[in-house]
């Protein structure tokens, strides 16, 4: 249990609806659910819309609180709206990267507010580790001084995995982070977000419902369907033998595009 | 008989200082009852191609072509009313962004009942009214929406981007087009419903021998419903050939990335091991590489790149490269 890094127990998130305060109904976000994650490994969560995945990345990065249960990382509690503590550890890279920076703030101001409120680092420390962080994504250091719309996709999408590592966080949330981009930008992706669980020890915790890149990416997989887990396992025994309909489902939807040929 | 034969079609957009060349002498053939695929990222002038062919491209974009046939018609010898009328009565398209497409002040049971043909109506004046709701209704049914009396009542803003899309097709569908134009159809669903709708097209070819041509970004999506795939990248032709040409033996280094950059395709590749790409991005409009325009990307790229290259084709596989990689396959 030594090196278990994200360890999530009995989280659950439901919703009351207030219409019916007499007899209150409860919405069932997501039903109780653990699972643990260790350092170098990436677990993708798979399911159809409504399942509850993006409510979960909510919950684990959180914009939500959650009805029940905790996270702990390496064994500490992350409390809820202790949000220092939080976003220095779990970041998170939204699908539609392009809305998500700020239009009028260059690359270097947008990547100094995390810096300015997390760190206690002076404007030169700053200054030099945007750059290294710039490198590190494969932009070059004069792009600090470029707006966002003179990027193209693919290089928002790297600007905003910028934006997520440059606190050194532990694990990063892809909400379907590479479903936007174009094929050949999104294997250079792929292959950048490898390296750099190589060379960080990061953990990912990837959304996504294009399972070729499930199997390519990750080491575990947890099927959610209507906020209830239906399957966790190693990625690799639940796409060759799916228990339940619903994966089997997920899976023969997908196996037509890997037969033919 | 070829359906559609467009030759040279070139695409220029009007700007202050010189025109750009967004599309650069694009050919595109068409046998009747084939499933073509377009495939191209994102610029690669894929959907321009397709407005094109409708004519539904406003003023600032400029279109020349050296030959554009319909079904044996020459059509660049007509009016452009006579040609608007031509396409309109047998081609339909189905468009991106199903709900910035669909008009927001009326519900869509108007749009759906507007969309159908008059002459597949019979009866007297005073029945086809109930005749047109109920083309509208077998229409929603034929796309999978089940719940029809909710749908119809309602605006394009309550309903999902999923379901106008699939009204969008059922508006497309309405006439019965010989060529239906699918640019991205099922880019807002999820893969249980993409089969669904690619199903549904496929079954309407193989009935009714309504051509497709099927838009995507993906070459991974299509390849399993189309019979021919057209490549193009950043304006320019790529390559084209039947599905298997083009899937086990691609010609041009622009295609073999795409099958080798995809994980799902190459499913022998052990896990997290690093994928093959191109280097750099796709050009902007605005900094076209000359000549070849994958060249900067290219990895067997030499000197005589920055020239275009002609389209060689070697049994009805056409790619246009100087250094195609033919030889490597034997």
């Amino acid at each position: 249990m030594s090196n278990v890094l994200l360890q999530v127990v009995n989280l659950s998130k439901s919703y009351k609806d207030k219409n019916y305060w007499l007899n209150r109904r409860c919405i069932n976000a997501l039903e109780p659910l653990s699972f643990n994650i260790e350092a170098h490994k990436t677990l993708a969560i798979v399911g159809e819309t409504g399942s509850g995945k993006s409510t979960l990345a909510k919950l684990l990065v959180g914009a939500e609180l959650p009805s029940t249960g905790h996270i702990r990382l390496n064994g500490q509690t992350l409390e809820p709206g202790n949000f220092k503590q939080r976003c220095q550890h779990i970041r998170m890279i939204f699908q539609d990267s392009g809305t998500t920076l700020n239009p009028s703030l260059t690359i270097e101001q947008l990547l100094d507010e995390p810096l300015q409120l997390n760190t206690d680092l002076d404007e030169l420390e700053r200054y030099q580790l945007i750059r290294e962080t710039l490198q590190k994504v494969g932009l070059l250091a004069e792009h600090m001084n470029f707006y966002p719309h003179m990027f193209s996709g693919g290089q928002k999408q790297r600007i905003s995995l910028a934006r997520a590592i440059i606190l050194q966080p532990q694990v990063i949330i892809l909400d379907e982070a590479l479903a936007s981009l174009d094929p050949s930008l999104r294997s250079q992706m792929i292959n950048l977000l490898l390296d750099l669980q190589q060379q960080m020890g990061l953990a990912f915790i990837l959304i996504s419902h294009n399972l070729g890149i499930v199997r390519h990416f990750s080491d575990e997989m947890m099927v959610l369907y209507k906020g209830k887990v239906l399957e966790l396992g190693k990625t690799t025994d639940i796409l060759q033998n799916p228990q339940h309909k619903h994966t089997k489902k997920l899976i023969m939807s997908q196996r037509f595009q890997l037969l033919n040929r | 008989m070829n359906l559609i034969d467009i030759r040279n079609l070139s695409i220029e957009l009007k700007t202050a200082t010189k025109p750009i060349l967004a599309v650069d002498h694009v050919n595109l053939k068409m046998r009747e009852g084939e499933v073509r695929g377009l495939v191209g990222e994102s610029g690669s002038g894929k959907s321009l191609l397709a407005q094109a062919i409708i004519g539904v491209l406003d003023e600032k974009w400029q279109v020349h072509v050296d030959r554009f046939h319909w079904r044996g018609q020459d059509l660049m010898r007509l009016s452009p009313e006579e040609r608007k009328a031509v396409i309109t009565k047998d081609v339909a398209m189905i468009f991106q962004e199903p709900m910035a497409c669909l008009d927001p002040t009326a519900t869509i049971g108007e749009q759906l009942e507007e969309a159908v043909d008059v002459a597949q109506l019979s009866g007297f004046f005073w029945q086809k009214r109930q005749q047109r709701k109920l083309a509208a209704m077998n229409l929603l049914h034929k796309v999978g929406i089940k719940k029809h009396q909710a749908c119809v009542k309602s605006f394009p803003h309550q309903l999902t981007d999923a379901l106008c899309q699939r009204v969008m097709i059922a508006m497309a569908l309405a006439r019965r087009p010989i060529l239906l134009i699918a640019d991205e159809p099922t880019a807002a669903m999820e893969s249980t419903n993409q089969g669904q709708i690619f199903r549904l097209l496929a079954s309407l070819n193989q009935l009714k021998n309504m051509s497709i041509l099927l838009i995507s970004h993906d070459l991974e999506n299509v390849t399993h419903w189309t019979n021919t795939i057209t490549v193009m990248y950043s304006g320019q032709f790529v390559e084209a050939g039947t599905t298997e040409q083009i899937f086990n033996q691609p010609y041009h280094p622009y295609t073999r990335a795409l099958v080798d950059s995809s994980p799902k395709a190459s499913s022998m590749i052990p896990n997290k091991s690093r994928l093959m790409t191109l280097p750099g991005s796709i050009p902007i409009l605005q900094h076209l590489p000359i000549g070849c325009r994958l060249g900067p990307r290219c990895p067997r790229a030499q000197q005589k790149c920055v020239h275009a290259p002609k389209i060689k084709s070697y049994h009805d596989h056409q790619v246009s490269c100087h250094f195609p990689l033919k030889d490597s396959y034997s």
